[in-house]
């Protein structure tokens, strides 16, 4: 069975890494990922979690993967249009992967640490952490990053601190070629502190990208941590986010991901692992597809320990003649007696030629949990639609109404207000 | 409630009480698959040439193809050459009446409670039953063919009806299908044929048993049911063998044809030894089965009670072509000691307002490895299809598994798809109930199980209905502590 | 105001209404009763535009417009108003946030600058207030959760915001108690002026003891085959529909 896609990337990739330097602290960890690379390649559709996803049609051109000539200089403008109306937080802006100093707030909490990843390798936090939650040998494209990654950031706050204002990360691409590129960001989130962080994303020009972002993220005992990703972009974008997490006794991390219509390939992949007890996980998503976007979503909660709770509910919205992909695994490992594990995926299918793909699992190795999981595709209630008109509502706003309606089980979960207007502002702008 | 409690009464302390062997004088061809073992099987059966062709295609494609690895449990390692392919009592492979048949033979199909002896025939069930490779005896054929029913083995079909079998073999689980399949196609050795003719009801249910008995055997029969326009069959499968430390590999093939307004009933008891409890011995039973609702407003329902076997491999499926054409699933399956079921189901939704329900009981108890695995599609054309999928699970002790593996998907925007799964652990509180009103534990887990079972019991037939309930109490026994 | 002429209607192929004539002019009240299955509902859900019924003949006129021209949202922000048997629940939709997006939308319709938070706000407090409605509708989805008797006077809410022409006030008495059902035709009666009417469909006289009809109707079988004032409601009452039935039994 051929599980690898032939690709000039592949090549490309595998000739970068025999050029580069192979000294320093994170030789080793390179080392073993690029052996992994080399073995697997890209996934082809061959295999399973890339079964409704095919990578092939943008990974056979020619792509630079560094970032060439950049073009328009940023800014205050540019950076000012993507803020989030409302929001108080602290500004973090990233030109194609390099953290711009100058455009982003300081940052004085105590505690509290942010720099590009290259620049943190020796910190002690970022030796217990790195890659030590990422498996390159099973997931073909954390191989790869892991292997070659340049750019990025690492994220630290230490024991009992507590940073108030959300960080909200601006990733701006301003490149002038075609370019592969393969962020990597580290979160370490001690015992007891708390931590928001909002992701959001802008492009000035108009080249193709391909970007294979991975983030690990610890989150320790009682822990705190919130991440949001508000997925944008145009059609010549094309992003593959993986991320891990790893949580420790009576931590609470939530996620919460929007994907909006406008970037033409989007795989999330988000991993978490609950190891310790008392763990509460929330996984809130919304996917509103248009055009001929796919976006897929595929999620891992692995219960290893008892009495933990995780919760994940995602909804899509399919217009026109794009494809939604939900894969969810719940595993409860032997030991982890008492879960509660919940998931819903909810699907509307509103364009003619949209189509979804639904896969919810579960994999239960231990008697006394209560797990359950739901997945539905369907249309508008033609009722709720007719009720909405006989008010004087017109057909688009009603679609509006009953599309937020329908998010709103996602959206309501946002307990920052600003942010949820924000999301309904996409969603009603998505919608047209 | 009572007549569970009776059944239960009836359930001692015994262990899998099909386990016995038969000795009767068998002509088993020796270990071993090649070309030739296809021709003798062929010959044997006096086949026309084209059917010879036919397993000789199959025989060919099997040997270029693999194994499949994407099911939820390591693969065993088979040695296709060390099974015998052939093994049928001596006496006579055709038997014009009962009398006939090895007494020997009978006796055995009176103590697994399938008597074949008229006077003894369950009300309205005519039965075929199948030894090792071959049928031994169909009964109430005269009756049937009158109303222009042809319910008979395969052989006999070959013979009788070649234009039928010619027309519809293979055309829903083509030889090329999977491994199992093709192996099937090439070295089946016997099975049922049923057609039902323009506007007929089947006036009683359909029945075929089998029985592997002979030592280092396959089984690999192959069922044919053919319901023309406006017919109804309702058809029923129970399987047994006997215990042997060593796996016996049973791949079957069941195809299933309903033209427009046809209803096709198809229900299988699956009791093949299931292996000791550390996992010794028991059958592999890896089975494709499907269904093609043709015409429109057909409808074909499958209902399963899966007891048996070491590892169970078969997802019953149906092709809902017709429009307004509807397709059921009804499964339980039990797993317990070393067991493994990955079993479920795939509808496909090709015709306009198709329908479909899936429900689906999984219980997993001692080490016991349960799985569903469902597909349920929607094609562009399928405007207002609905679906509906329940599956649950149920976990009885610590160190067994549930796992769930629905695929779902749709290309329509008018189409309605809705699946729901639980996992949970069978009621204490429920248990403690029973127990404090004097019923103990094991009773308390058959008569829970049998409850949460109620929904897919109820799809049989009732004769088998209650020798259902009967095995799931007995399979569950020793599974709490 | 209102004009229908020889409506016929039909769903999956079944002929419900089958050649109805009503005149309804500003400041009235018309009551439509009958037995179960003449149409009633049926003649409400025609003149909202329903999309399942198929018009195989007749015509509509409201305020000089073809009705039957307009879709469902037109004619609501022409001022036709039907306040639903069975109002449908929109769980996510919040009630303040349809209301004002209604509300909205029909002035923009009217040329009316749009009504901002607070005033929209305030308006509706007034309104709450006129009709002795209570109930919080912040933080609550549409219709979610409600009795049945918040349902409907939550359909009465929406017509006072919306001020429509004419309202169709569909079985509004069903499933209410006696509290209810006053105070529902209380705030009828509040909103009820020389400029607008109302058709009230019911099977019992008694909301018609609170809001009383100066016409009423008799729908059988598709038609209207008996209209008078509201002695005739009393007589229904009385008598039941039987005397009715027979007596077209008759004329057929």
């Amino acid at each position: 069975m051929n599980t690898q896609i032939t690709s000039s990337l592949y090549d490309q990739c595998i000739a970068t890494y025999n050029t580069e330097q192979k000294e320093g602290t994170l030789a080793a960890i390179r080392k073993q990922a690029f052996t992994s690379f080399q073995k697997n390649g890209f996934p082809s559709t061959k295999v399973e979690d890339w079964k409704y996803t095919n990578l092939k049609p943008f990974i056979q051109d020619n792509l630079q993967l560094v970032y060439g000539e950049t073009s328009t200089a940023l800014t205050k403008e540019i950076i000012e249009s993507a803020l989030i109306p409302g929001l108080d937080a602290y500004i973090v802006v990233l030109v194609n992967g390099q953290l711009q100093k100058t455009l982003s707030h300081q940052i004085n909490e105590k505690g509290f640490t942010l720099l590009p990843i290259l620049e943190a390798t020796e910190l002690p936090a970022f030796q217990q952490h790195f890659g030590k939650y990422t498996d390159v040998t099973k997931h073909h494209l954390t191989a790869v990053n892991t292997a070659l990654f340049k750019d990025g950031l690492f994220v630290h706050l230490t024991k009992s601190q507590v940073v108030e204002k959300p960080i909200h990360i601006i990733h701006v691409s301003t490149a002038k070629t075609d370019f592969f590129t393969q962020p990597r960001y580290l979160y370490v989130v001690e015992e007891n502190a708390r931590l928001k962080v909002v992701e959001t994303y802008i492009t000035t020009t108009q080249v193709k990208a391909v970007v294979n972002q991975l983030t690990e993220v610890f989150v320790g005992k009682s822990a705190n941590f919130q991440q949001y990703n508000i997925q944008t972009g145009d059609a010549n974008a094309h992003f593959i986010q993986h991320t891990e997490v790893f949580q420790e006794t009576t931590s609470v991390y939530n996620n919460y991901k929007f994907s909006m219509p406008g970037i033409s390939f989007l795989r999330n992949n988000l991993h978490i692992a609950l190891d310790g007890e008392h763990i509460e996980s929330h996984m809130y998503g919304l996917y509103l597809s248009g055009g001929a976007q796919l976006v897929d979503n595929h999620t891992i909660v692995d219960h290893r320990k008892p009495n933990c709770q995780s919760n994940e509910h995602y909804k899509g919205v399919m217009q026109d003649a794009s494809t939604g992909v939900f894969n969810g695994k719940i595993f409860v490992q032997e030991d982890a007696q008492k879960t509660n594990a919940f998931q819903q995926n909810n699907n509307l299918i509103l364009g003619d030629k949209a189509s979804v793909n639904s896969k919810p699992q579960l994999e239960i190795f231990a008697d006394d949990v209560k797990c359950s999981h739901g997945s539905t595709i369907g249309q508008f209630n033609n009722e709720a639609l007719f009720y909405l008109k006989t008010r004087g509502i017109g057909d688009e706003k009603a679609k509006t109404l009953l599309v937020q309606a329908f998010a709103f089980d996602v959206t309501d979960k946002i307990p920052d207000e600003s942010i949820q207007d924000f999301v309904n502002g996409l969603i009603e702008e998505g919608l047209k | 409630m009572s007549t569970d409690l009776e059944i239960l009464n009836q359930v001692e302390a015994e262990e899998y009480k099909y386990g016995f062997t038969t000795d009767i004088d068998m002509e088993i061809l020796p270990k071993g698959l090649s070309e030739d073992t296809i021709r003798f099987i062929s010959s044997k059966k006096n086949e026309p040439e084209w059917l010879l062709e036919w397993r000789l295609k199959a025989f060919r494609q099997f040997e270029k193809m693999e194994l499949p690895s994407w099911q939820n449990f390591e693969m065993p390692e088979f040695d296709f050459q060390d099974i015998s392919y052939y093994a049928a009592p001596k006496k006579k492979t055709q038997y014009k009446s009962l009398d006939e048949v090895d007494p020997e033979l009978l006796a055995t199909f009176e103590k697994l409670g399938i008597p074949l002896t008229e006077q003894k025939m369950l009300a309205g069930v005519a039965v075929d039953a199948v030894f090792d490779s071959v049928s031994v005896a169909t009964t109430f054929k005269e009756n049937l063919k009158e109303l222009g029913i042809i319910f008979c083995s395969f052989g006999e079909a070959v013979q009788e009806h070649p234009e039928l079998v010619k027309q519809y073999l293979g055309t829903v689980v083509p030889s090329t299908d999977n491994i199992f399949a093709a192996l099937n196609a090439a070295v089946f050795s016997d099975g049922s044929f049923v057609y039902i003719p323009k506007g007929v009801r089947c006036p009683m249910e359909l029945s075929t048993y089998f029985r592997i008995n002979a030592q280092n055997t396959g089984q690999f029969e192959r069922t044919l049911i053919i319901a023309d326009e406006s017919s109804y069959v309702s058809y029923l499968e129970g399987c047994t063998a006997p215990m042997r430390d060593e796996n016996q590999m049973h791949a079957a093939v069941v195809e299933l044809i309903a033209m427009q307004d046809a209803e096709i009933k198809y229900s299988t008891v699956q009791n093949w030894y299931p292996g000791d409890k550390d996992g010794k011995g028991g059958i592999y039973n890896f089975v494709t089965k499907r269904g093609i609702c043709k015409g429109d407003r057909s409808k074909i329902s499958w209902t399963q009670v899966e007891t048996g076997s070491s590892i169970t491999w078969k997802y019953p499926s149906v092709i809902l072509k017709g429009d307004r054409s509807e397709g059921e699933f009804y499964s339980v399956a039990v797993t317990k000691n070393k067991q493994i079921a990955d079993t479920g189901t795939k509808i496909y939704h090709i015709g306009k307002d198709t329908r479909s329900r899936i429900i689906s009981k999984g219980i997993s108890a001692g080490n016991g490895q349960n799985s569903y695995r469902g597909l349920v599609q929607v094609g562009p054309n399928a405007a207002h299809a609905r679906n509906f999928t329940q599956c649950d699970s149920l976990l009885i002790g610590d160190r067994c598994g549930a796992h769930t593996f629905p695929y779902i998907e749709s290309k329509n925007n008018t189409a309605m798809v809705e699946h729901e799964a639980t996992t949970s652990k069978i009621g204490e509180d429920q248990i403690f109930y029973l127990n404090q009103r004097g019923i103990d534990t094991e009773k308390a887990v058959a008569l829970i199980v049998n409850g949460y079972c109620k929904e897919v019991l109820n799809q049989l037939p009732m004769e088998f209905a209650v020798e259902a309930q009967k095995l799931l109490a007995i399979s569950l026994e020793g599974s709490v502590g | 105001m209102l004009s229908i002429k020889n409506l016929k209607a039909s769903v999956e192929g079944k002929e419900i209404l089958k050649g109805l004539n009503l005149e309804v002019k500003a400041g009235e009240i018309h009551a439509i009763m009958g037995p179960n299955g003449s149409g009633k509902s049926t003649l409400a859900s025609v003149l909202a535009g329903r999309e399942d019924y198929e018009i195989t003949e007749g015509e509509v006129s409201f305020d000089g417009k073809d009705l039957l021209d307009l879709s469902p949202e037109d004619r609501a922000r022409e001022g036709l108003f039907l306040a639903f048997q069975y109002p449908v629940e929109i769980p996510g939709v919040s009630n303040i946030n349809f209301l004002k997006t209604a509300v909205n939308e029909v002035r923009a319709y009217r040329n009316l600058a749009p009504l901002e938070g607070k005033e929209f706000l305030s308006t509706l407090k007034d309104r709450q207030k006129l009709l002795e409605f209570d109930a919080s509708l912040a933080n609550r989805s549409l219709n979610e959760g409600f009795s049945g008797g918040e349902k409907k006077r939550n359909e009465i809410l929406q017509l006072a915001m919306l001020e429509p022409k004419l309202a169709i006030l569909d079985e509004t008495d069903s499933g209410l108690d006696i509290d209810a059902l006053r105070i529902v035709s209380q705030g009828v009666n509040k909103l009820r002026s020389e400029n607008n009417a109302f058709i009230v469909i019911t099977h019992y006289q008694r909301l018609l003891e609170h809001i009383v009809p100066d016409y009423v109707h008799v729908l059988y079988k598709g038609k209207i085959v008996k209209s008078g004032t509201k002695e005739l409601a009393l007589e229904l009452e009385e008598k039941g529909y039987d005397w009715l039935k027979e007596s077209q039994a008759e004329l057929a």
